[in-house]
């Protein structure tokens, strides 16, 4: 993993000292500020336009609805095909659909990768989720599932990946993806990604997106400067291959001005707005652009990789996002008290998520409310009665 | 002038502590230290114990008031600097050691051998990143021996590991973190790795083994190896 970290570094290193990217931070880090303090009004102003332009829209309390809600629409289905999403990891949508005997099949490579390996299938990195995985743990992964050797070639086992999902997708009605940002005034919805995956699932006759309502901003404009920003802090490039901008299904009018719908695409767009603790979390918490900047330099992830984090949400902030979305039983095992505090994370990152100030605010929650590390109450002790953390 | 001394540097490495108080007397700087000094509230407030750690600061308040109160920790620097000042509205008047011997050195009340020693230096979180300190540790080393810098410094400066609980909490975390750290210190053409946080040198020191020749010194003692004493 530190060797994948590594080679992301150098790269950035070289981009992010850029003055222009300076001036960009700025101008996205106010545009996270507006759309956080200014949730409910856009999100109200999302769905009517989002409904204008023909995408339905749904509202999920928490991750169960969200999961049945998805459930409703595709009860029908064998087989659905998704994306890389930590808004789906979140609510859990592959065992949820398994236990409702529909098989999901992850169309991003490194996902499905990680998808073959039920034993270890947390990611290490937002954009680069095997990063601790070498070649031959991917071969050995393709033999354990396949039953077939590949070379020892990336490309050859880019290929013989390719073509299993490809086939899944061929099968598949409906795509489930998550977004990188909900443009409200326009009612669009806007996805990066790099292997094409998205504009596939896009074309299917049912594409449904998750999106936590952390995810709006006022235009595609805006929704632009976020990507673009989240694509420099995490791979390193200016611009991830593809940008879809989606703002309705897939329609013609050409025969005799009749609307027709899912001429190339799709015949639905129905995008379930996701809340799950966002409403109640920190303002702060909910900053981040995903671009997972802070995990290369973080000296607590460098040591016990993606242990320090929760699901897709990697990392300190991460640790204490899951506060909110769960609760601080989930962020004191996600490793709350593994924070060293140092705040490298916050110069790294993009937007200067406050994270060791969320981190310490949040532990005095968990303390009252569930145990303290027991080391610490033995030292609060000490402190209360000695006047010193040690026993002297 | 009020020697806090801190926890560390009052309990686990005296040798710290003590070379503050031979160079503060070299210098002739009038001192005095409390004989009932009591946690800052820094490892309170950092693992979670607000109201506790706002009990012991209320307390702690009383004899730092109307004080120049010199501190050897960087933990104790941040916390009686930035977090007395939020949470109750005094502003301390804190001077941490580099900074206070930084400036006797410059008013020629402390002299210095000069020596052609290579020596790298680790900035504490607390007292970098935190609090914008970076130059006066690296401007006394520079009076007397050889800087030779990290990869990573200054704000980019790699965490020794010990902060935040966690040396107590996950002792294996913060040595494997402290490992990184020490690799990057051996890295560089110097066998000495200098800091200004006793909490730093005791994470930094118990993660490499006794007999290993590579030293790791507080930046006082540091001072110490190099004072030119006044009956010299």
């Amino acid at each position: 993993m530190r060797f994948s970290f590594d080679k992301m570094n150098q790269r950035r290193i070289k981009n992010q000292s850029n003055s222009k990217i300076k001036k960009q931070r700025n101008i996205v880090k106010k545009i996270r500020q507006n759309s956080i303090e200014n949730m409910d009004s856009l999100m109200a102003l999302a769905k009517k336009n989002l409904n204008n332009n023909g995408i339905e829209c749904l509202y999920a309390k928490n991750s169960n609805d969200a999961c049945e809600l998805i459930y409703n629409i595709i009860k029908d289905e064998k087989l659905v095909v998704k994306a890389k999403s930590n808004t789906l990891r979140e609510i859990n949508l592959n065992s949820f659909l398994n236990s409702k005997n529909i098989q999901i099949i992850e169309t991003d490579l490194g996902d499905r990768i990680l998808q073959l390996n039920p034993l270890n299938n947390k990611p290490s990195h937002p954009t680069g989720p095997i990063s601790h995985f070498n070649i031959e743990k991917v071969q050995k992964i393709i033999l354990d599932s396949f039953n077939e050797e590949i070379d020892s070639n990336p490309y050859a086992l880019m290929q013989y990946i390719r073509n299993n999902v490809v086939e899944s997708i061929e099968k598949s009605n409906v795509g489930i993806t998550g977004v990188n940002v909900i443009a409200a005034e326009d009612g669009s919805l806007i996805m990066v990604h790099n292997e094409g995956n998205i504009s596939l699932l896009s074309l299917k006759d049912t594409h449904i997106i998750v999106a936590g309502i952390d995810k709006l901003v006022n235009t595609i404009e805006e929704a632009m400067a976020v990507v673009k920003l989240e694509t420099m802090y995490a791979t390193g490039t200016n611009v991830t291959s593809y940008i879809n901008v989606i703002s309705g299904p897939s329609k013609t009018a050409d025969i005799e001005k009749k609307l027709l719908k899912g001429m190339y695409g799709a015949k639905r767009v129905i995008l379930i707005f996701l809340d799950n603790g966002r409403s109640e979390a920190l303002n702060e918490c909910l900053l981040c652009i995903g671009c997972g900047n802070c995990l290369i330099s973080c000296p607590v992830y460098n040591a016990v990789g993606n242990d320090f984090g929760y699901k897709g949400y990697l990392g300190g902030r991460g640790v204490a996002l899951s506060n909110f979305l769960e609760n601080g039983k989930t962020s004191k095992d996600s490793g709350l008290y593994m924070c060293t505090l140092c705040g490298l994370c916050v110069l790294k990152c993009p937007v200067s998520t406050p994270t060791p100030e969320i981190i310490e605010n949040i532990r005095i929650n968990v303390n009252k409310l569930w145990n303290p590390i027991e080391s610490h109450k033995k030292i609060k002790d000490n402190i209360k009665s000695k006047g010193n953390p040690f026993k002297k | 002038m009020l020697y806090f001394k801190g926890c560390i540097a009052k309990e686990k490495l005296t040798s710290i502590s003590d070379a503050v108080e031979t160079i503060l007397q070299e210098a002739d700087v009038k001192y005095k230290t409390h004989n009932h000094e009591r946690c800052c509230g820094s490892v309170l407030l950092r693992t979670g114990f607000y109201d506790d750690a706002k009990e012991q600061m209320q307390n702690n308040i009383e004899y730092l008031e109307n004080e120049t109160i010199l501190v050897s920790c960087a933990g104790c620097y941040k916390t009686l600097k930035k977090d007395y000042s939020e949470m109750f509205g005094v502003n301390l008047d804190v001077i941490h050691t580099s900074q206070l011997f930084e400036g006797l050195i410059k008013e020629n009340k402390i002299k210095l051998h000069n020596s052609n020693l290579k020596v790298t230096y680790h900035d504490p979180c607390h007292l970098g990143r935190h609090m914008d300190e970076y130059d006066s540790a690296r401007n006394i080393i520079c009076e007397c021996a050889k800087l030779v810098e990290m990869k990573h410094i200054r704000e980019n400066s790699n965490c020794c590991g010990s902060g935040g609980g966690v040396k107590s909490a996950f002792p294996e975390l913060s040595k494997n973190i402290a490992n990184r750290r020490i690799k990057e210190a051996k890295s560089t053409e110097s066998n000495m790795l200098l800091t200004s946080c006793p909490f730093c040198k005791l994470n930094l020191k118990d993660s490499i083994p006794e007999d290993d020749d590579f030293h790791i010194l507080d930046l006082t003692e540091f001072i110490i190896t190099q004072l030119k004493y006044s009956d010299e």
